[in-house]
């Protein structure tokens, strides 16, 4: 499939929606030339067999960091139209609002490295990691439908955050639709002992360092000041409530596609037409689970916070531990977006992709609308994470999208063959940060060398122009599930 | 060889499992995809669940069977490493009957989340020796 595609700039490459006849749009795929050596040819098929399903705008979109996916790859943004286009549980995947939540500090890496240790042991008991760990918060039914209708506005009218950190989510944490009736019975007893859990895989928690600063004044505005200020990063999503709702509507898109006679390119990539009643379903489904997702990241924040206050004997706020933002990386919106000239109503399925607002759009929270939304990329374990900021290009050129992170290069089975936990651990202490696993296995798995080099991932979106470099980050000290 | 792993996917899990009858290979790829979610040598046998599946054949008997174990096992807390299928009834569809037993979940025996059983790739044939699935984990 590869040497079907025309390089169009540096960064981008054309895949014509000829190279299949049943393709009804073009794809792109923003990659330096190396990282478009390196991306499996299955991949890139599987961003053709999206180009061929009912209402898909144009064009379907491939990130640098995209891999193969269950249908949609990782990496990937499918755009549908609203009336006469499709939802497609197959094309979100199973980790529904996977996403990051970033808070900064006003402490300097010099301050926290004495006690980093210490912190990171304080982070990995107060906030539950791991397959198998349960939350320590027990909710009744009827208030995760608070949850699931609240999201984010339900931590912080229960105590675990401020008003000011829902301004710094995205969709201020809630997003509008959601329908608690279509989440099914096993999905909310997965869902209940998870509430407040980070998860495992290549989920994490990270106190980081600021290394780079691009664009001092935008960073400004993010609260990143100066170099060596320490954030920290939560990556995790909607746990185990998510993958049921996921699987749950797999099977209904499953028939739904074969009743309204939808011919699905891949039986993976099932759905439904937007308008009917399996796709609205979903939608409600889905978007409590995403509600869920930002519960649980702002819960996790506020512990965050909690494990600092513990370790360093001051009130939190006196450490200025402030959101940055909160993305969402595997969703399904409704947005606005001009198709062919025209304003229109889309949805846009991000899967391994961050939305990517420009300067002045109003879904961007009034303190950084000047400057665009930030992007909050994750690197893998031991590596940078980044924090972008989207542009008018990405709004112009991509759905308002951007890249999510690294993306695997290996498959997990390869790095437990491959590399031994115990090494990476010793290897990563001996460049002074500290880790905390559940089991030294998972460090294997997750070794940084399983993944592409991040760096090379973000330089593609910049020199793109879909997302602009902010700031980069570097890890001091992990807690892994 | 009651399973192994392939290296096919570089994002998820893809495993083969072998088995003389239907029930001998759907226990075995209950077991390697459990050994995926925990330490199944260090998970004892001390809680049982029953589990009742049904499906239209048998490729789907095998995806509903993975699908419920690791619901219900969430949903119970618990970690499996011990599968026993009693008995499949055939008529209209294949009605399977089991019991699956491990111990409560707990972090230090954690492996990775297995968050689905996916139709990517899914096959059950018959061999020579009897079956051989394949099945691939979104994790």
């Amino acid at each position: 499939m590869k040497e079907k595609l025309r390089q169009l700039s540096e960064f981008k490459w054309l895949i014509p929606k000829g190279v299949r006849p049943a393709m009804r749009v073009n794809a792109i795929f923003y990659a330096s030339k190396s990282l478009l050596d390196s991306a499996e040819d299955t991949a890139i098929e599987q961003l053709t067999n999206v180009a061929c399903l009912p209402g898909v705008l144009e064009p379907v979109l491939g990130m640098p960091d995209m891999h193969w996916g269950y249908g949609l790859p990782m990496g990937a943004v499918g755009a549908f139209d609203e009336n006469e286009g499709i939802i497609s549980s197959g094309c979100t995947g199973y980790d529904i609002n996977c996403g990051v939540h970033m808070l900064r500090t006003n402490l300097t890496a010099d301050e926290v490295k004495p006690k980093i240790k210490k912190l990171i042991d304080t982070l990995f008991n107060n906030i539950p990691c791991g397959v198998g760990a349960t939350s320590k918060l027990r909710l009744s039914h009827a208030e995760m439908d608070k949850v699931f209708v609240q999201g984010a506005r339900w931590a912080v009218e229960h105590g675990y955050g401020i008003e000011e950190d829902l301004e710094r989510i995205e969709e201020k944490g809630c997003i509008p639709g959601a329908n608690p009736s279509k989440i099914s019975s096993q999905a909310m007893s997965r869902g209940v002992p998870q509430l407040g859990t980070l998860g495992a895989g290549n989920h994490f928690l990270e106190v980081q360092a600021v290394d780079q600063i691009y664009e001092p004044s935008i960073a400004k505005v993010f609260g990143i000041t100066n170099k060596g200020q320490v954030t920290i990063m939560v990556h995790c999503g909607s746990r185990g409530l998510g993958h049921q709702v996921a699987s749950d509507y797999l099977r209904i898109h499953e028939s739904a596609a074969r009743k309204y006679g939808i011919k699905l390119p891949d039986p993976q990539l099932v759905c439904a037409p937007a308008k009917s009643r399996e796709g609205q379903d979903y939608l409600g489904a889905m978007r409590a689970a995403a509600n869920y997702a930002f519960c649980n990241r702002q819960i996790i924040a506020h512990w965050v916070r909690e494990s600092f206050a513990q370790v360093f004997g001051k009130k939190w706020e006196d450490m200025e531990m402030y959101t940055v933002y909160d993305v969402a990386h595997n969703i399904c919106k409704l947005e606005e977006h001009t198709v062919n000239g025209k304003r229109q109503r889309v949805y846009v399925h991000r899967k391994g992709a961050t939305r990517a607002f420009p300067p002045g759009h109003k879904d961007v929270p009034s303190v950084y609308r000047s400057v665009g939304q930030p992007v909050l990329i994750a690197g893998s374990m031991g590596t940078a994470s980044y924090i972008l900021v989207g542009t008018d290009k990405a709004m112009a050129e991509t759905f308002g999208s951007s890249c999510h992170g690294a993306g695997r290069s290996m498959s997990r089975h390869a790095a437990i063959k491959r590399f031994r936990g115990e090494t990476i651990k010793r290897e990563l202490e001996n460049t002074g940060k500290a880790l905390r696993a559940t089991h030294p296995k998972i460090l294997a798995e997750e070794a940084p060398t399983a993944y592409k080099d991040v760096d090379a991932v973000v330089d593609s979106v910049h020199g793109a122009g879909i997302s602009k470099k902010v700031a980069r980050v570097v890890p001091i000290g992990i807690a892994k599930g | 060889m009651r399973y192994k792993f392939l290296d096919d996917l570089t994002s998820d899990v893809m495993f083969e499992a072998y088995g003389e009858t239907l029930e001998e290979v759907l226990e075995n790829a209950a077991l390697a995809m459990f050994s995926v979610v925990c330490d199944i040598k260090r998970v004892r046998p001390l809680r049982s669940m029953r589990v009742e599946v049904s499906s239209k054949d048998e490729k789907s008997l095998l995806h509903n069977w993975l699908s419920k174990l690791l619901t219900d096992s969430e949903i119970e807390g618990l970690f499996l490493s011990k599968f026993n299928i009693h008995k499949i009834e055939r008529n209209d569809n294949l009605h399977l009957y089991a019991t699956a037993s491990g111990e409560e979940a707990s972090p230090e025996k954690g492996g990775t989340v297995v968050k689905g059983v996916t139709y990517y790739g899914l096959k059950l044939e018959k061999i020579r020796s009897g079956y051989r699935a394949q099945v691939a984990l979104d994790i």
